[in-house]
């Protein structure tokens, strides 16, 4: 008997020391004094061997310049997953670098979830060259608190072989919404299956695209002062409008309702459906991650664009990690990401890989020298055809940008409802619609004061 | 007693002497009774439910399934295609092998597995021993314990789901297994169907066995155990078919790529692949636990009617 | 001390289970109940607010919607999950051939993983090469817009789930239905019952508990909906699939706000314990 008590205990106090064990395992110790470990988020995933392959030489090469320093990677696709960010910091998961997206900067930061790194921006490269508005959008209260790591406007992203093949001119690109929705009728009368303008419905997808398009328009979402919805306007109204008539009067959409980001690029990547909007990182994934081929995809500016939201993303530091975690964090980014010819920016290496070089999917650092230098360097290696981007980099440049809402994913549910609204039903009121969706707007902001 | 076997015994005499088509076999008494049956039109009519309920199940219940299998070895053209080919025009098993990489289903399936298993091993070492405690050594306050045992059966696990989830990442357990193994053996329902069982073991056997010496644990271990073999194997295909298909645990708990159970996989990577590699992995998904049915389909539907009685 | 070493014998093979049921069975009920008045994100320590989570989660702009879903989808489970594996168990009650394939492919879907159903299932749903787009178009009705349209979304969810779920209902009824004894038919065809009459007044009251049990537990499970408008629909098309669970979901995974996704789990369980006393009292009744 007694031994069986004590079997008994001992599986208890066993599975309590795998717990503990488990726990304390999550977060690196900072032993001595340049023996450092830092976790990384973003490698490339097993799907992408080769990107995996040049992530991994990237860390060696790290490794060896910064003796004491040991990198471990994670692969968690997306590496932004919001699902899991919160639960993965309390848990001590959290990475001692990670990615955000423009959209949850200030959720993360407000909630005090990455680290001040106001005191290591001065080793940090080419910190002067970034774009101030970029950096701007990082600080919060004269405090730094993220690398900004990529940043876009909106443009329209088009398929130039289907623009070919219904007979409209690739190089000339509908600038205005009455041309967008001529080519889209025409691309749609291809045939069965082809979808001549694709539109997000839902999974907060919706609302975020609404906000493109209502920004492109020159609405907004909120009033200045972010204490009210503004986007029932003619602005939004005419966005709804147009989705509506492409939808029901032209058929030009396709009658399936696109959820959650993939579903649009997975579309986009198949070959079959004409434009969307979308930065010009749209046309990197849809060719790496969703097989489009490279050749195919242009980009312009966004239609009789008066705004454009911005998009991008920054590494942050894990607020929990130590100073030396911190600075080996900062100079792996440095490394990686911010070196001229270097990791991400090492194009030879990725056209080796066969990466669609060329895209101007990054325009963090500006006309600054920096930036300048990536040009130079990413035309200079280019795998495809740069004059398609033309047109985009030209129309960007006159664009102001425009900062996403506050409570942007709280907003963006909202505002799902009505995009779902004229997407699904022919007989969908947009004045009624755009009304709901602002009271509802409304007493959010209300309650969240 | 009597007079339903005297009723069994002339339904299977009776029909002997009807015309020429065979008449219909009947064992039991059901609603239908056999002479309506065996008549004329009762076995028109019965021929033609029998055929009318055959082809719908298959339709219903089959013909998905084929529709899955053969639209993994269809090419993402063909299964694009408008109408679709009733059979592959091609048929390949590449998607199979394609989705294999693509979905990384090796390492899912494999902690799939693990974790299933895992939690059989763990929740049988618990829930057996606290059964058997609460069965043969009754005790004080183990009716009380029973009863609150009993009683988060009445709470639907969704409704905790947050607060456990909570409690799970103040243990530091996310991306351990034990995060999925100690909140699988917290299950009242194994306790009362093992418990249940045990009571029915008959006190002699246990007297005779303790008269020889043997202690609780002898007592569990060679008298109870060898006697319940039947619940033991309902409950163990019970929790390991629970594990495999879960699916809102595992995916708040093992968010890591390198750790994540193959419904979880399955559902983050669905978005970015073509049709027919998601068929391909929906197939190899499923396949095990199909299996594990055509092996266990007794133990699997006694474990149903188990359930049923629960309260 | 016989009494005591006993005891102490009974604790010492408990305690493993204890542990656990204490842990993560009957401590999470008790924090779902501190959650709700608490503000936490997890990472910062959490605060003492009231009554806020709740009143957030009233009006937040999908909560009324949530409970119509729910309810709705629940009235239309049961239509389909409830009353459907009745009829159908009843009739294969009545077959003498074929019953163990017919057994064995109804409770298929039961074993696959819920994932497996649900993504077979939007494929199947694709208004363009869709299955059941095609199956319409063959025998020339037109197409219907399944999940994309919100007069269709819901129903569409209820049939996923039915499809996947009522294997295990049919059995349990037709393990009932061998149960009744055969001499009751006889009596009641010897007092000229039909067959409907003997449905009536046999099979039904002779299935009661069985039938009461089910209802309650399918309540119960339905109330639950989450992976069907998780990896369907997105709670979408007007949110006329967010379910509780899915919205709880939200509140707390996408909007990191654990106290107010606790407070509507608060909400749900006190929905689910009325049915469970519900539950217990047509159990306790019927038993005496």
């Amino acid at each position: 008997m007694q031994r069986s008590t004590g079997l008994l205990l001992v599986t208890v106090i066993g599975l309590a020391a795998t717990a503990c064990g488990s726990g304390e395992s999550a977060s690196p110790s900072a032993g001595g004094a340049g023996a450092v470990t830092i976790t990384v988020a973003c490698q490339p995933a097993k799907s992408a061997p080769k990107e995996r392959k040049a992530w991994d030489d990237d860390v060696a090469t790290f490794t060896k310049n910064h003796p004491g320093v040991t990198v471990k990677s994670t692969d968690q696709q997306p590496c932004f997953d919001p699902k899991t960010f919160g639960p993965k910091l309390a848990g001590g998961q959290m990475e001692t670098v990670f990615v955000v997206p423009v959209t949850n900067y200030a959720d993360v930061v407000g909630k005090g979830q990455a680290l001040d790194i106001t005191p290591y921006t001065s080793t940090i490269k080419n910190w002067d060259d970034l774009r101030p508005d970029v950096r701007e959008l990082v600080t919060k209260d004269g405090k730094v608190y993220g690398v900004p790591n990529v940043h876009y406007g909106v443009g329209l992203v088009y398929n130039r072989a289907l623009f070919t093949k219904a007979g409209l001119d690739p190089n000339r690109p509908p600038a205005t919404w009455a041309e967008v929705r001529e080519a889209a009728k025409k691309i749609a009368a291809l045939g069965q299956g082809y979808v001549g303008y694709g539109e997000y419905s839902g999974g907060n997808t919706g609302g975020w695209h609404f906000t493109q398009a209502i920004y492109g328009r020159g609405g907004s979402i909120l009033t200045p002062d972010n204490t009210k919805a503004a986007f029932n306007s003619p602005e939004g109204k005419a966005v709804l409008q147009t989705l509506h008539d492409m939808r029901w009067v032209d058929d030009s959409m396709g009658d399936k309702l696109l959820v959650g980001w993939e579903s649009l690029m997975m579309a986009m990547g198949s070959g079959k459906v004409g434009m969307m909007l979308g930065a010009p990182d749209v046309v990197t994934d849809v060719v790496n991650k969703f097989r489009g081929n490279v050749a195919d995809y242009g980009i312009t500016g966004f239609p009789e664009a008066k705004a454009s939201l911005s998009g991008g993303e920054a590494f942050m530091i894990n607020p929990k990690a130590t100073p030396e975690e911190a600075k080996a964090g900062l100079a792996w980014l440095d490394f990686r990401f911010n070196t001229v010819g270097k990791g991400r920016f090492d194009f030879a290496r990725g056209k080796a890989l066969g990466n669609p070089v060329g895209v101007p999917d990054n325009d963090v650092y500006g006309d600054s020298p920096t930036g300048k230098a990536i040009q130079t360097d990413r035309v200079k290696h280019a795998s495809l055809p740069v004059e398609n981007y033309e047109p985009y980099v030209r129309a960007a440049a006159t664009v102001p940008p425009k900062a996403e809402p506050v409570h942007a994913q709280e907003l963006y549910a909202i505002l799902d409802v009505p995009m779902s609204g004229v997407l699904s039903r022919e007989d969908a009121s947009i004045d009624q619609l755009l009304a709901d969706a602002e009271t509802k707007a409304n007493s959010l902001l209300a309650a969240k004061g | 007693m009597t007079s339903a076997t005297d009723v069994r015994a002339s339904a299977r005499r009776r029909p002997g002497r009807a015309r020429r088509p065979r008449p219909i076999h009947v064992q039991f008494r059901t609603i239908v009774s056999p002479h309506q049956l065996n008549s004329r039109w009762g076995r028109r009519i019965y021929w033609l439910v029998l055929a009318a309920v055959i082809v719908l199940f298959t339709l219903a219940f089959v013909f998905p399934l084929y529709w899955m299998v053969t639209g993994a070895m269809k090419t993402p053209e063909e299964i694009a295609e408008m109408p679709p080919s009733l059979f592959p025009a091609d048929p390949t098993a590449d998607a199979f092998v394609e989705a294999w990489d693509l979905f990384d289903i090796g390492t899912l399936l494999a902690n799939t597995v693990y974790y299933a298993l895992g939690a059989w091993l763990f929740s049988m070492a618990v829930d057996v021993t606290a059964a058997y405690a609460l069965s043969k050594l009754r005790p004080v306050f183990g009716n009380v314990i029973l009863g609150a045992m009993l009683a988060t059966l009445m709470i639907p696990p969704m409704v905790i789901l947050i607060p456990l989830y909570v409690t799970i990442v103040d243990l530091g357990l996310l991306n351990n297994p034990w995060g999925l193994w100690l909140p699988a053996a917290a299950n009242g329902f194994n306790i009362f169907l093992l418990k249940r069982f045990f009571d029915s073991i008959s006190r002699e056997l246990i007297e005779a066995a303790q008269i020889d010496g043997a202690g609780p644990v002898r007592v569990l271990w060679s008298v109870v155990l060898p006697v319940s073999r039947p619940i033991l194997g309902v409950v163990s295909i019970l929790t390991i078919v629970t594990a495999f298909k879960d699916f809102v645990l595992p995916l708040l708990v093992m968010t890591d790529s390198e750790k994540m159970t193959i419904s979880v996989g399955l559902s983050q990577t669905a978005g970015a692949v073509t049709q027919n590699h998601v068929m391909g992995g929906l197939v190899i998904a499923g396949i095990p636990m199909i299996i594990v049915f055509f092996i266990f389909q007794r133990h699997i539907m006694a474990g149903l009617t188990a359930g049923s009685i629960k309260g | 001390m016989a009494i005591v070493r006993r005891n102490l014998t009974a604790y010492g093979f408990l305690c493993a289970a204890l542990a656990c049921f204490a842990v993560f069975a009957w401590y999470p009920m008790v924090r779902e109940f501190v959650l709700s008045f608490q503000k936490t994100d997890l990472i910062n320590p959490p605060e003492w607010v009231g009554l806020d989570n709740f009143t957030a989660a009233v009006q937040d702009p999908a909560f009324g919607q949530a409970w119509l879903n729910t309810v709705e989808f629940t009235l239309l489970a049961l239509l389909c999950g409830y009353a459907v594996p009745f009829v159908v168990a009843l009739v294969l009650n009545e077959l003498r051939h074929a019953r163990a394939y017919l057994r064995f492919v109804v409770y298929l879907p039961v074993m696959l993983p819920p994932i497996v159903a649900v993504l077979l299932f939007r494929w199947f749903y694709d208004p363009g090469p869709g299955l059941f787009n095609q199956v319409l178009g063959a025998v020339g009705l037109p197409p219907l817009a399944w999940l994309d349209s919100s007069s269709t979304a819901l129903i569409s969810l209820v049939l996923v789930s039915t499809w996947m779920n009522m294997g295990s209902a049919t059995l349990i009824y037709l393990a009932a239905l061998q149960n009744i004894p055969p001499e009751l038919y006889e009596a009641a065809e010897l007092d000229g019952a039909g067959i409907l009459k003997r449905i009536r007044h046999v099979t039904i009251p002779q299935t009661r508990l069985i039938l009461l049990l089910m209802l309650m537990l399918q309540i119960v499970a339905t109330m639950q909906v989450f992976i069907e408008p998780y990896m369907l629909t997105g709670g979408g098309p007007e949110n006329a699939t967010v379910s509780v669970a899915y919205l709880m979901y939200q509140f707390a995974f996408s909007q990191m706000n654990y106290g107010q996704a606790g407070a509507l789990g608060m909400m749900l369980m006190l929905a689910l314990l009325v049915f469970a006393a519900l539950q217990l009292r047509t159990t306790r009744e019927d038993a005496a």
